[in-house]
């Protein structure tokens, strides 16, 4: 296994109180093979990842248990330079706003370039080379001239298509894209999309595809990961979740879909909103959300039952909610 | 909801040009940024028209146009018959109580040192013949208790409220003076996915309730569709094809068109290999810039001579004219054809709700 993400917990101390953003999730990632880890703002899809790169911010967060095996290696007992030796060389991370990720004062030619400086030791010449044979890669047009532009000179597509030659610069072997297609039009959506999913293939390199989004996820993802507030709920191959949902929020988030038969008619939503990090109900944590709720969802928290041997819901109804209200 | 004869919003020739200037002391237009360049549309009494686009479109350009936020450079916006473009003072202001706005993004567009009640209470300010004043805080309360709010609620501040919320009291602000048009400019691409559908829910339940004409402005194919009873497709400040909303999904005609909704993701794997995607070259070129002809010809797979020199007029296409049909509507394009780029509908079908058999495609 590449990465194997195990029993992770994650908090921020605020002037507040506690957030609890990460409760003991696990997942795993294998060389070639997409996962995507779906969820909405605050279930902690982003802040997993931040722990798994090593650039969460501490204080105010903190991990307080868990592992990170990366290759066999558990990464939160590294020291923090071997952890920076890792991280870009063998694993990288694609942001959403490219425009903030980028350094606005850096060609963008040096700021590719100076990860062959870095990692690989090479001249600035060479890395030049280098930078621009990426830039083809990710077709921008007249890479050549280009090298030595700023990152405020492209267009959203075009510095999004930077941002993945940047992380695949060395070819690393897991790369994480943290809703790497948000802020972009569905168009240039589609483009970039498609060259991340050629370019995995390529390198049979691993791909943590972090989104809210559920087409997104069809389109490209092997395995799905569905978060609510800082746990796992579900987590299947793609297929099977979109056929029937094991888990009740997965099958809200699927309900919600606008539907051509459905038009004219009241859209399917779930009730109410996310929970308070600080003050995450007991028991299930979707039970107040939750249309199939009873009492022992108020008070004992599910474990991620296997559902089969390949998918895993938390639910204590999971049986009901994969077949589907008895009426 | 049938749309009555009169449409109580009618739309010709809009254009908004920026200009581009240089020079400080002797300032000369060097260009000028063509946001809306030529839309033309009508919006019937009860109805919804969803106006979709990418950014740079023009879309929310139009919508700051209709609310009067912005004067255009030229073309008309009836109202009801009456232009209100060339309004101003006294006669301006009551037509503007009957066209409101809902913004994108409710962190920005809520006051933060206002309560909650003097938020949606300030329309009343400046329209105080709406509301006498000792009545204000009863309609307030009456307006948080319509679009879901707890009415106790009047004294928090929006910083208390979760974004689904805080979009509920900018609708509820909308609705203080009891408009007869809201414009939607993305009312919930802010939102978490849980939440668009009970805000989409809302804005349905009140467009019945108190009679209300929406333009619906989104990049959500899939949300514009459900709400919308005609749908308008902008490139570059212009609409490249209007129709009814099945029209539009099912038929679509404009190269455009075809390929915006080939390339929406689709919440299928199944639909993965099926599905025939049209992945457009290029970027949208510079609104300052905007090609000759068809201003979509750049990316194109289809243009040819003609669409260089000649602008395609947005009506019916010579190909279906005097046809029938869910192809025959307005599509500004020289080479149209109908090409279905959606899955039917059979594939989009939800997770196991028991047999799903008798859900065909639907009249289309």
């Amino acid at each position: 296994m590449l990465l194997e993400v195990r029993d992770l917990h994650v908090e921020f101390r605020t002037r507040d109180g506690v957030a609890k953003a990460v409760n003991g999730v696990s997942y795993a990632v294998d060389e070639g093979e997409t996962l995507a880890v779906l969820g909405e703002s605050g279930s902690g899809k982003s802040v997993t990842a931040q722990a798994v790169m090593g650039i969460l911010d501490t204080p105010p967060g903190r991990i307080t248990g868990g592992q990170i095996l990366f290759e066999g290696r558990d990464l939160l007992r590294l020291k923090e330079e071997e952890r920076r030796r890792i991280r870009g060389a063998d694993m990288a991370m694609i942001f959403q706003d490219a425009l903030s990720a980028l350094n606005p004062v850096v060609s963008v030619g040096d700021q590719l370039g100076e990860m062959f400086v870095v990692h690989r030791g090479m001249s600035k010449k060479d890395a030049r080379a280098r930078a621009v044979e990426l830039m083809e890669r990710v077709r921008i047009p007249g890479a050549a001239q280009r090298v030595r532009d700023y990152p405020h000179q492209f267009s959203g597509g075009m510095r999004q298509r930077i941002m993945i030659a940047m992380a695949l610069a060395l070819e690393p072997a897991l790369v994480i894209a943290d809703e790497p297609t948000t802020a972009l039009d569905v168009t240039v959506q589609a483009q970039v999309m498609d060259l991340l999913a050629e370019l995995q293939r390529e390198y049979r390199m691993g791909l943590i595809l972090i989104t809210h989004d559920l087409g997104v996820v069809a389109d490209v993802a092997d395995r799905i990961a569905v978060m609510y507030a800082g746990r796992i709920v579900e987590s299947a191959p793609v297929r099977d979740l979109y056929k029937a949902p094991a888990h009740p929020y997965t099958r809200g988030l699927l309900d919600s879909i606008p539907r051509l038969d459905q038009k004219g008619q009241e859209l399917y939503a779930i009730k109410g909103l996310p929970p308070n990090l600080m003050n995450i109900p007991p028991g299930c944590a979707f039970h107040p959300r939750c249309p199939m709720a009873q009492d022992v969802c108020r008070t004992d928290e599910p474990a991620l039952y296997a559902v089969s041997p390949a998918r895993g819901s938390a639910c204590h109804f999971w049986r009901e909610c994969l077949h589907g209200p008895e009426q | 909801m049938a749309p009555s004869s009169e449409p109580i919003l009618q739309v010709s020739g809009l254009v908004k040009h920026y200009p581009l200037t240089r020079g400080v002391l002797f300032r000369k237009q060097i260009g000028a940024v063509r946001a809306v360049d030529g839309v033309d549309f009508t919006l019937g009494r009860g109805e919804t028209l969803g106006v979709v686009g990418e950014s740079g479109c023009g879309k929310s350009t139009v919508a700051k146009l209709l609310c009067n936020l912005e004067r255009p450079t030229a073309g008309a916006i009836r109202f009801k018959g009456e232009d209100i473009t060339r309004l101003s003072g006294r006669a301006l202001k009551a037509v503007r109580r009957n066209i409101q706005m809902v913004f994108q993004d409710p962190y920005t567009s809520l006051n933060p040192r206002m309560t909650v009640g003097d938020i949606v209470g300030e329309p009343y300010d400046i329209h105080p013949e709406a509301a006498p004043k000792g009545d204000r805080r009863r309609r307030v309360q009456e307006l948080l208790d319509v679009v879901g709010l707890n009415p106790e609620y009047v004294n928090r501040y929006p910083h208390q409220f979760s974004g689904g919320q805080r979009q509920r009291i900018g609708i509820a602000r909308g609705l203080a003076l009891r408009p007869e048009v809201i414009v939607a400019d993305e009312p919930v691409s802010a939102l978490d996915v849980s939440v668009q559908a009970q805000v989409i829910n809302l804005l349905d339940r009140l467009q019945s309730e108190f009679d209300l004409s929406y333009v619906f402005i989104a990049h959500d194919l899939s949300i514009v569709r459900h709400i919308s009873d005609r749908v308008g497709v902008m490139y570059l400040g212009r609409i490249m094809e209007t129709g009814r909303d099945a029209e539009i999904y099912d038929h679509p005609t404009h190269p455009y068109t075809q390929a915006l909704l080939s390339a929406v993701p689709v919440p299928d794997p199944e639909a993965r290999d099926r599905r025939e995607r049209i992945i457009l070259a290029g970027d949208v070129p510079s609104p300052t810039n905007i090609p000759s002809g068809c201003r979509f010809r750049t990316r194109c797979w289809k243009a040819r001579e003609r669409c260089v020199v000649e602008v395609p007029a947005l009506a019916v296409p010579e190909a279906f004219r005097g046809g029938t049909g869910s192809a025959v509507h307005d599509s500004a394009c020289h080479f149209a054809e109908e090409l279905r780029v959606v899955p039917a509908q059979g594939a989009a079908e939800g997770p196991a709700q028991g047999v799903a058999e008798e859900n065909g495609s639907g009249p289309g």
